[in-house]
Order: C-alpha cells, then sequence, then structure tokens
C-alpha cells in the first residue's frame, strides 16, 4: 500500500511540476532531514531477474544482487551485480548467450522525511554498468529445396559496457526489511563487434542490436543493522518540526 | 485486485505472442523469358527440377518469370523442360552466408560468376545482376529460340 502511495505520490509530483509552468517560482526550501537515515550497508536480491521469460522474447532468466550505502545524507553508492542466460530454440537456431554484469552509481533521495524514523526513499539515479559475457550457435538450420544446411559456431566472448539512469523508490515495510522497485532506461556505449553471428544479448542490458532499452526492477531488501558510523550519529541533528 | 488480474491476463497475451517467429528470408535467381529475335518478353510453359534432385521445384506453370534457389555449394545445376525441349542450366556461384536475426537464423546469398547452358531451347543468357539477394530482382535474361516462342 506504501509503494502504491508513493507510485501516485510520483505521479503528482510530475503534474504538479507541469501545471506550475512559468506562472510562480517558489523558493525551494532547504532540506531538513540532511543526516543520515540508513546506517550499515543494505543488501538486495531482484526478484524479477529468475521471471524475465514471461515478459521477454525467448528464455531469459538470472538473478541479480545490490548492496547500498547512504555516504552523504540523501546519497547513497549503490553496486548491482548479477548473472543472465538467454536462451532462443526456434525451428531454425539453438542459441545460447549468458555472462556476468555490475553496475556502479548513486541514487538521489528527494523525498523529505517527516519523521526522524522515517526511511523511507524516492529517488533519482545514475548507473554504469559492463558485462563479460558469452555465446555460442549450438546448431542453426536453414532448409531449401537442396536439404537443410546445418552448422554450428563455437564460443564466443565479448565485453560490452552501458549507462543508465532510474527513478525508483525503498520503502521500509518491516524493522530493517525494504521493498522497492525501479524503472530503467539504459544506454549502450559499445560492445565488442563479433563478425558472425553478432553479438545480440548482453546481460544486464538486453538486446544488443538496440542502443536504448527499457527494464524494471522489484526488489527485496534488509538493512545489516551494524552501525559503523556510531560515533558520526551522536551529532547527528534533530529534525526541525 | 482488480489490476492484479489485469497484469497476469497482460503477461499471458505477451508469452504467447513471444514465440511467434519470422521465417528467414531467402535468396533466389530471377530468370526473365524473352524472345530471341524480338527481345520481348514472353510466356512458357516450363517444368523445371534440380539435377540429382527427386522432386520439382516448378510443375508444368505457364511463366514470364521464374525464381530459381541456389544450393550452398558452389555450382548449382537445374533441367528446364519448355514444352517437349529440355536444357541444363548451370550455375557457377559464390555463396555468402548472411544472418537474419537470432529467431529466424541465418541464410545464404550469391553472387553470380558465370553460367553453362544446353542450347536446345535456349539461345543465350545474360547476367543482368549478379548479386542474388533475399530482394528478389532479375539477375538473369534467358533468350529462347523464336520456334518455341511462337504463338505465346
Amino acid at each position: 500500500m506504501r509503494i502504491l502511495s508513493f507510485t501516485l505520490l510520483l505521479l503528482l509530483l510530475t503534474a504538479i511540476s507541469y501545471g506550475q509552468g512559468e506562472q510562480e517560482k517558489k523558493i525551494k526550501p532547504k532540506r531538513t532531514d540532511n543526516y543520515i537515515r540508513m546506517r550499515g550497508i543494505r543488501l538486495g536480491m531482484d526478484v524479477t531477474r529468475p521471471f524475465q521469460d514471461l515478459w521477454t522474447k525467448g528464455n531469459r532468466y538470472g538473478s541479480e544482487f545490490s548492496a547500498d550505502l547512504e555516504v552523504w545524507p540523501n546519497w547513497f553508492s549503490v553496486f548491482e551485480s548479477g548473472y543472465e542466460v538467454m536462451k532462443v530454440k526456434t525451428d531454425f537456431i539453438d542459441y545460447t548467450g549468458q555472462g556476468s554484469y555490475s553496475r556502479i552509481g548513486f541514487d538521489y533521495n528527494f523525498l523529505q522525511a517527516e519523521q526522524k524514523n522515517d526511511k523511507d526513499v524516492l529517488f533519482f539515479g545514475l548507473r554504469y554498468g559492463f558485462s563479460l559475457a558469452r555465446q555460442k550457435v549450438n546448431q542453426y538450420w536453414v532448409d531449401s529445396y537442396w536439404g537443410p544446411v546445418t552448422g554450428q559456431f563455437g564460443n564466443q566472448n565479448y565485453f560490452a559496457h552501458w549507462g543508465e539512469f532510474l527513478i525508483g523508490i525503498k520503502g521500509e515495510l518491516f524493522h530493517n526489511f525494504y521493498m522497492g522497485w525501479t524503472v530503467r532506461g539504459k544506454v549502450k556505449f559499445n560492445h565488442k563487434n563479433l563478425w558472425m553471428p553478432p553479438v545480440y544479448f548482453i546481460p544486464g542490458y538486453g538486446k544488443a542490436a538496440k542502443g536504448f532499452n527499457m527494464d524494471f526492477t522489484y526488489s527485496i531488501y534488509y538493512n545489516i543493522p551494524w552501525d559503523f558510523r556510531k560515533k558520526k550519529s551522536a551529532k547527528t541533528p534533530e529534525i526541525k518540526k | 485486485m482488480k489490476q492484479f488480474v489485469y497484469l497476469i491476463f497482460v503477461l499471458i497475451i505477451v508469452n504467447a505472442c513471444k514465440e511467434v517467429y519470422e521465417i528467414p528470408p531467402q535468396a533466389f535467381v530471377q530468370a526473365s523469358f524473352l524472345n530471341s529475335s524480338t527481345k520481348a518478353a514472353v510466356s512458357q510453359n516450363v517444368t523445371v527440377w534440380g539435377v540429382g534432385h527427386e522432386y520439382l521445384w516448378v510443375k508444368d506453370s505457364l511463366l514470364q518469370k521464374i525464381l530459381l534457389p541456389l544450393s550452398s555449394n558452389d555450382t548449382t545445376s537445374f533441367v528446364i523442360s519448355f514444352d517437349s525441349k529440355i536444357d541444363t542450366i548451370t550455375f557457377i556461384h559464390q555463396t555468402m552466408q548472411k544472418f537474419a536475426s537470432m529467431e529466424s537464423g541465418f541464410y545464404f546469398e550469391y553472387k553470380l560468376q558465370s553460367i553453362d547452358y544446353t542450347n536446345n531451347q535456349i539461345d543465350s543468357i545474360l547476367i543482368t545482376d549478379s548479386l542474388v539477394t533475399k530482394k528478389w530482382n532479375e539477375n538473369i535474361k534467358l533468350y529462347l529460340t523464336p520456334s518455341a516462342t511462337d504463338g505465346n
């Protein structure tokens, strides 16, 4: 329910900012939540990765884990890493592409805390992603009047990298347990060119032929309750009400 | 709850559509029949089969143009029967493997190098475009002796 309300809030924010236009320029008040709200490292797992097969062409699945840490008030450094497999089997080809990928970046929370213990965040983020992968055509079939021609292509290794911008939320469901989603736009920077067949799938990115891919994630998180910045926390100012 | 049911419905539709794959393209030699005297296009009753192949490619059809499939080897031979007269055409070509998509796989395109033929009904053959690609266009003109094209 909380996640739903954040979604509505996001839509409202968009509508309000559009409606205001040039009519009035409000001076943005200073944030009163300039303090580290999340102590320790938060570990997460994307629960959508094993089920990508449901909405992608071919059989795509994998797993992804993440870690984030609030390094400065409202600024979270993020590391995400995973492994993905893509299999395509049709009457004409049997293809497998697989590999690991990682992303590093940050999130900025622009949802102001209303209470000191409020740890929910609505954020914008940027990522740099890269992947080391390999692909293989186990067998292909070319049918013709002269009879079928079959063949195969062995393992081909490649590297790819890309950038991501994203928007999302993370809400604390129970003490130290979070859930959240992101919607991402992915812009490909480059990948190794293979002669035949060309690179088809980039783990963590999607179809290599596209210069831009959209994606979404839905993750669960656990904040390890280990306050390694305890001394600093003693100086944390209270929220002004 | 209603939104959840709607989401499941959309996922089922997407899942049903995702297994539909396009068949790979095919490259054919397109041959036009012309009268060797008048150079005008003519329709011919033809039957075609590949040399060493038991199945007919074209069976007794009245055609002005014909599409011929080349093999992945460097030589492809056809027997063409114009009513009662029979000729053999042998294409010597380069074969190039092409990638269609990861769903459709691969296909072949060709570059014609030369053509050998018998002269029972065929007068001559002119290569107009040596590249045989998935975009079918005229590759050869097949000039037939007038006696066979009279009356068409």
